[in-house]
């Protein structure tokens, strides 16, 4: 069987959890906390620590079995099974809808004339070429490409400092706290989407203690280092935009790349931005088809070639179904808030909860 | 058998990655770049149907004979229509080439059509579609922007490039707002602040400068001079060359300026001086039991020019020259400030954007005035605090006079 190391698991798992969420997390966050909404971003991720906490202890318990075959084995068969028929629709929809959302970034933004298909089609067959070489080829992927991410991110927020407004940040507090509540519910479901993947991928860490203490850092830094990211970007969009704007851009970052001007000689590098975003994308989306093979695998026995074959055509079958950008885009919001954030937030802890009773009981 | 298959799998990878090399070396739809029209300038007027508006756009062509390549020639349409693509579409018809809308430079709204309302409406094009950058520039005509697009100006430039090169040499002078499309949404956005544009006009000769005409009564020169004020989708009235400056100062945009004591009748001596460094900031605070504003700046000016004293000064002399020198830039610019605070309150239009500076420091008391702000304005305490220093007088201590003699009292 295939093991990742803790520092892959550290890269892959930043790359997965900040995935695609830097291109809405603006608009999502100040939509609900305006001007403050930027400091709900870190408490938002933040409510991931627990979770993956209680995912490394059940795995503690259970080495070498992903959240499936443990719910399975705590909760009996047929309930573990009902749960892993949930997680691979959901795992499956959401996937189908990113890669739908790769068609709609690249026509609304720098390619209005090709065809979505070809969105489509390129984007699953690079998952798949990634998913044949396996996991720890998927984890040295996102290895080499994380560190690309985080510094075009970074250049992009860097350069776009000369664009800020006169004081859009102020005033701080204005409204109290409530705006953060409010911004930290909409960032959770981001947080809960890598639940779902590091439900799977479990199975694929090494099990020594000091491993684990590894990974329990590795957790820590994935979860900050993401966090302090997208707070940048919500700043960034924030301080040029201002709020009223920032909630209005369905991208605002690719905006912010168009606005990008070094010395009147280099200017609009949204297409190198999106390129990064494209990596970016495909590390998600390439996550929630292996957790959808890892769901196929432990409910129903499926392997091999001709199951993801299967799961590609599922993925394309829901990215042409949403070819319409604003149902695509609502329907992500929909499925990251009314599925996934509650079957994430009930299911984890309640496994943690009665697999920790159960061995008390047994004790 | 294994190694078999291996082989037809790697065959059939070759192959794809052959046919996307080949197929999908660009994307659907592109066009070669002497196929496209760059776009530099966009003007809008008034139409003469109801509902339909006159647009002017200003292309580049390269010149053909052009010894650097960058040279470029006029080509400038204008056609009447009812929305943004509608005259894009019109222009397609005549034009061979396809708009390039992404070297767009600015914007020019005519004053008849900015009088009228619906200037929203029309931005919405250029803020949705992905091929325009935000930092174009927005900027209102006095009189038609056709006509400005349309002029020859003697310098060679084409009117929008003269433009985007004045608002960026405007660093220098520091007399116009500049104002940019993403800038104005940001503005837009407030609510409370009423937005402002640099005004552009052309200039014929004894028009303010002289210079030699080649014989048509046509201008031949730019030049960006004051700015107009909006009142939601309307232009609600001009800002003078003082009130323009005036907002300068209070917006903390002044970089340098060129300033002078010339219109104060205080003092026989008149000082002319550039603006080295500026900074406004402003506190909000309780006055004798009423909130006001206060605006405090700071600024340092180097003396270039001193009229009216005929004699060499001594040591002291000189120090009280420059402290005199400080007072009277200080009644200059607290003048234009006043000028530009009377202007808001009149209008009663929020164009300094004080309101959203209370919002900024007091939040709390601004939700307690923010739905009555408009009333609010004509009457809301602001008080001017401003403070010059001189670094230095140039290159001499005292003007050239005829003194009588080398060591003569």
């Amino acid at each position: 069987m295939e093991r990742i190391s803790p520092h892959q698991f550290t890269t892959l798992g930043a790359a997965v959890i900040l995935g695609t969420t830097f291109l809405p997390v603006a608009s999502i966050v100040t939509g609900v906390g305006g001007r403050d909404g930027w400091m709900s971003v870190l408490p938002g991720f933040a409510v991931g620590i627990p979770y993956c906490l209680m995912i490394f202890s059940l795995s503690e318990q259970y080495p070498r079995k992903n959240l499936l075959q443990i719910s399975a084995t705590v909760f009996g068969k047929w309930i573990g099974n009902f749960i892993g028929l949930i997680y691979i629709l959901i795992v499956a929809y959401l996937g189908g809808l990113l890669l739908g959302q790769v068609g709609d970034i690249y026509q609304v933004s720098i390619m209005p004339l090709t065809p979505l298909w070809v969105f489509f089609l390129g984007g699953i067959f690079l998952v798949l070429y990634l998913v044949k070489s396996g996991i720890e080829v998927f984890a040295r992927f996102s290895e080499v490409v994380f560190p690309l991410i985080v510094i075009a991110l970074l250049l992009n927020v860097g350069l776009s400092i000369p664009r800020i407004e006169q004081g859009e940040l102020l005033p701080i507090l204005s409204e109290g706290f409530k705006p953060i509540f409010l911004g930290t519910r909409k960032i959770m479901p981001f947080v809960m989407t890598y639940m779902l993947f590091l439900a799977g991928v479990i199975a694929f860490l090494p099990t020594g203690k000091q491993e684990l203490s590894q990974l329990k850092k590795g957790v820590w830094r994935i979860i900050f280092l993401v966090g302090i990211l997208d707070t940048l970007v919500v700043l960034i969009q924030l301080l040029v935009f201002g709020p009223a704007e920032t909630i209005r851009l369905v991208y605002g970052l690719l905006v912010l790349g168009k606005l990008v001007e070094v010395s009147r000689t280099v200017a609009g590098v949204e297409s190198l931005f999106l390129g990064v975003w494209l990596a970016a994308a495909i590390i998600k989306i390439g996550s929630l088809f292996f957790s959808v093979i890892w769901g196929l695998e432990s409910v129903f026995g499926l392997k091999g070639v001709k199951w993801r074959h299967a799961i590609a055509v599922v993925f394309l079958g829901i990215s042409f179904r949403f070819i319409r950008g604003p149902s695509l885009i609502t329907e992500i919001g929909l499925v990251d808030e009314y599925l996934i954030m509650p079957f994430v937030a009930l299911w984890i802890p309640i496994l943690w909860g009665v697999s920790r009773w159960k061995r008390g009981a047994g004790n | 058998m294994k190694t078999e298959r291996g082989k037809g799998h790697k065959f059939i990878l070759r192959l794809t990655i052959i046919a996307c090399l080949l197929f999908l070396t660009g994307c659907w739809g592109k066009k070669e770049v002497e196929d496209l029209a760059p776009l530099l300038g966009v003007g809008f007027d008034q139409g003469e149907q109801p509902g339909t508006f006159l647009v002017t756009e200003q292309f580049a062509r390269p010149k053909k004979d052009s010894s650097s390549g960058a040279e470029i020639e006029d080509r400038t349409f204008s056609v009447e229509a009812s929305s943004v693509r509608e005259a894009f579409e019109k222009f397609s018809e005549v034009a061979y080439r396809t708009p390039f809308m992404g070297s767009l430079k600015v914007i020019i709204i005519g004053e008849d059509f900015a009088k009228s309302g619906d200037f929203n409406n029309i931005l919405d094009f250029f803020q949705r579609y992905a091929e325009f950058r935000r930092s174009m520039y927005l900027v209102l005509a006095k009189g038609k922007a056709q006509d400005i697009l349309n002029l020859k100006l003697r310098s060679g430039l084409l009117p929008a490039m003269a433009i985007k090169s004045n608002i960026e040499g405007g660093d220098e002078i520091s007399v116009f707002p500049t104002v940019r499309l993403g800038h104005y949404l940001t503005i837009l956005g407030t609510k409370s602040t009423a937005p402002i544009f640099p005004v552009v006009e052309s200039v014929k000769s004894r028009e303010g400068v002289e210079y030699k005409e080649d014989g048509k009564d046509e201008a031949g020169e730019i030049r960006i001079h004051g700015a107009g004020v909006m009142h939601g989708d309307y232009l609600a009235d001009y800002l003078t060359d003082e009130e323009a400056k005036g907002y300068m100062w209070l917006e903390n945009d002044v970089i340098h300026r060129l300033i002078n004591t010339v219109d104060l009748n205080e003092n026989s001596v008149k000082f002319g001086g550039q603006v080295l460094k500026a900074n406004t900031k402003y506190r909000v605070k309780v006055n004798n039991d009423k909130m006001e504003i206060q605006y405090q700046i700071k600024t340092s000016i180097a003396i270039d020019e001193i009229l009216g004293p005929q004699k060499q000064l001594s040591g002291l002399e000189w120090v009280e020259l420059v402290k005199q020198a400080e007072k009277d830039f200080a009644k200059v610019i607290e003048k234009e400030c006043e000028s530009s605070i009377k202007k808001e309150r009149e209008l009663g239009l929020d164009f300094l954007g004080i309101g959203r500076h209370i919002e900024q420091k007091n939040s709390a008391y601004w939700k307690t005035i923010k739905d009555q702000w408009e009333a609010e304005i004509a009457d809301f305490p602001i008080s001017l605090e401003v403070k010059v220093t001189i670094h230095h007088s140039g290159m001499s201590s005292s003007s050239a006079s005829n003194s009588g003699g080398e060591g003569q009292e």
